[in-house]
């Protein structure tokens, strides 16, 4: 049986060699869906220890981004021996880079490490006009919706989208975190957003909590 | 002499000794709002303008007229036309009318050992084909494709040109030449591996990454030099992955070449100004090494702290937050660009110019009046 | 002429030296007209090309 401590440990150190190994390993068992839900479990709590030690300053972003990239490796290994059960999702979130905005490599980070730790993450892209940010809240129903931008124009971009959840009666049921270059408190307040972040570790810990 | 050439002088004057280290009579400004600004200030369509520039004379003449500023306020800027005849995926205009740079890659990790072989014949045989549709295919359609964008560019760029050589003849302002290059890690990072391919490369093939930036350091160089080394003028050198390595990737991987690019440069005669994106306080002992007179823009950081450290040696700039503009009453912008002269200006060695550029403008916000504001209180009151 | 072309090793980077010793129709021609054009047109080329990746 796969030692989930030592993958864990891996995790955090980023380590790819040996997870891979650990991973393809395991697979190769032909384990049980819940054996594998302990394994996703322990790769979450590696990207837990890579949180923080980016807080700590001893990674720093181009380290989340590899270990965004890891993980999404990891769980398509895993896929195969998962499917059949019923994966527990913590909650749902639609991101996008707002409109006339291409930047995505801070929603891309967010994303990747929402989705590992367990949420179930819409992803519109970049240049997301209001109206599409609307049409999939209204079709996903998700409880956080994460706006993101790396331009000034974005802020304008982003309290034109409020403005349309709010006028499509959407506003009171989902929490608005923001993130990017541009953002701070005043920019957050007069967006209308719950929340803003500059730091995609930071911000998941921030949906964590709306999500309790 | 007329007024307007005597002021040129009087500016070139301030730039020269700004950049041997001098202290000018005041504190030189550069106006941080750009060409798209200068389009929507105008009340006009920004793709249009961007397309058809004979749109822009009047754009730049109202733009210039209402915004004090030393130095040409129509920067580096990126024209969609030959993008467009190359096919860009790199660079392209997003729905809002702004030119903007998805993350793209152009160089495959297994692709590395032929870039360190010869990186100018990769770029043109294996990543430009990648990046620009047009460049691959039948020789004959790439031929077409290159000669019709590089004539194009070259019209743009010679009309641009006018522009500028007659607002410079109205305003003043001083003539300064520059030429654009990067840190050979970020060229490695920016449109070859993309930020996620770089993150990766990193910790898998550390010495590759190294030997690239190696072997794309005179490609680089000669990119970063001026026409004329004597000239008055700057290379600019936008630095961008620093902040998001480990110290000891940066130790490792960009600071090596990035040194060897500014030291050959200065060695040159030519001044460089740094553009010092997102946050590079743990890294200012390593800026202190580069050569004196290195103008250092920064985004991010602690005035105060880069002020004491580097001030006496270097050139700095920057600091000044363009969201300010945006949230902020005149008074607390006015305030901010106090704050930065009494901190900044004593003892010489500083350039106001803002924390990023101004791209956009929402026509009810208080971008302009406070834009105003605050590039008046400077000229005003910038002394050293 | 700029810096670092010693150093291109590229098929599509010529000095004019390197220039030069592939037309020997240019033999006995004015040169010094000649060289800093050919030059000035593989730098226009080459910053053409690296304006592209920046």
């Amino acid at each position: 049986m796969i030692d989930l401590q030592v993958l864990t440990q891996a995790v955090g150190d980023l380590d790819e060699k040996t997870i891979l190994t650990m991973i393809n390993d395991f697979v190769a068992t032909n384990p049980s869906g819940e054996d594998a839900q302990k394994v996703v479990f322990a790769c979450q709590q590696g990207m837990a220890i890579v949180g923080d030690l980016f807080e700590r300053n001893e990674y720093y972003v181009g380290d989340l981004i590899f270990a965004g990239e890891l993980l999404s490796t990891t769980i398509d290994i895993l896929k195969p021996v998962l499917s059949g059960v019923a994966t527990q999702k913590v909650g749902s979130i639609v991101i996008g880079t707002v409109q006339g905005d291409l930047h995505d490599i801070g929603k891309n980070i967010f994303g990747s490490m929402a989705e590992a730790a367990g949420f179930n993450v819409y992803d519109l892209g970049i240049d997301v006009s209001p109206s599409a940010f609307v049409e999939k809240a209204k079709e996903v129903k998700p409880q956080i919706i994460g706006m993101s931008g790396v331009l000034t124009l974005a802020i304008d971009s982003m309290k034109s989208t409020v403005k349309a959840l709010n006028e499509a009666g959407l506003r009171d049921s989902v929490k608005i975190i923001i993130g990017g270059n541009p953002v701070n408190e005043d920019a957050c307040k007069q967006i209308g957003a719950d929340a803003f972040t500059t730091n995609a570790a930071e911000g998941l810990k921030t949906c964590q909590g709306w999500v309790k | 002499m007329t007024d307007v050439v005597a002021l040129t002088n009087e500016r070139n004057q301030m730039f020269r000794d700004l950049f041997s280290g001098k202290t000018p009579k005041r504190v030189p400004i550069s106006n941080p709002a750009t060409q798209d600004f200068a389009i929507q200030y105008a009340g006009l369509d920004l793709a249009e303008c961007q397309w058809d520039l004979t749109k822009l004379e009047p754009v730049y003449d109202k733009f210039c007229q209402d915004f004090i500023t030393d130095t040409y306020p129509g920067g580096s800027i990126r024209i969609p036309s030959h993008y467009q005849l190359l096919g860009s995926t790199p660079i392209i205009m997003s729905s809002s009318g702004f030119m903007q740079h998805p993350e793209v890659v152009g160089l495959l990790a297994e692709e590395y050992d032929q870039f360190i072989a010869s990186p100018y014949d990769c770029i043109i045989e294996t990543i430009l084909p990648r990046l620009y549709t047009e460049l691959n295919g039948e020789p004959g359609k790439v031929a077409m494709a290159l000669a019709k964008a590089m004539r194009v560019h070259s019209d743009d760029m010679a009309y641009l040109g006018t522009i500028r050589a007659k607002m410079n003849a109205k305003y003043g302002f001083a003539t300064m030449g520059a030429a654009l290059t990067e840190a050979p890690f970020d060229f490695m990072a920016d449109f070859l591996r993309s930020f996620k391919g770089i993150s990766g490369d990193v910790r898998r093939y550390p010495d590759k990454v190294s030997a690239a930036c190696e072997a794309v350091l005179p490609l680089m160089v000669k990119k970063g030099t001026l026409p004329n080394p004597s000239m008055l003028g700057y290379t600019f050198i936008p630095l961008h992955m620093a902040p998001y390595l480990r110290d000891k990737d940066f130790a490792a991987l960009y600071w090596p070449t990035f040194k060897k690019l500014i030291e050959t440069l200065a060695e040159m005669g030519q001044t460089v100004q740094l553009f010092v994106e997102n946050d590079w306080m743990r890294y200012l002992d390593y800026l202190y090494e580069l050569p004196e007179n290195t103008i250092m823009r920064f985004e991010y950081g602690d005035p105060k702290l880069v002020k004491e450290k580097l001030g006496k040696k270097h050139i700095v700039s920057g600091f000044y937050p363009i969201t300010l503009l945006q949230t902020g009453t005149k008074q607390q912008c006015v305030d901010k660009a106090k704050e930065l002269l009494d901190i900044l200006a004593p003892g010489g060695r500083y350039w106001w110019q803002a924390d990023k550029s101004i791209i956009n403008l929402e026509a009810s916000g208080p971008v302009v009046e406070n834009l105003r504001a605050v590039l008046e209180y400077v000229h005003e009151n910038g002394t050293y | 002429m700029l810096g670092g072309e010693d150093k291109m090793d590229s098929k599509y980077y010529e000095t004019w030296e390197e220039y030069l010793a592939q037309h020997p129709e240019l033999e006995g021609k004015p040169t010094q007209a000649i060289a800093p054009k050919i030059e000035r047109y593989e730098d226009l080329m080459f910053t053409f090309i690296m304006d592209l990746l920046l």
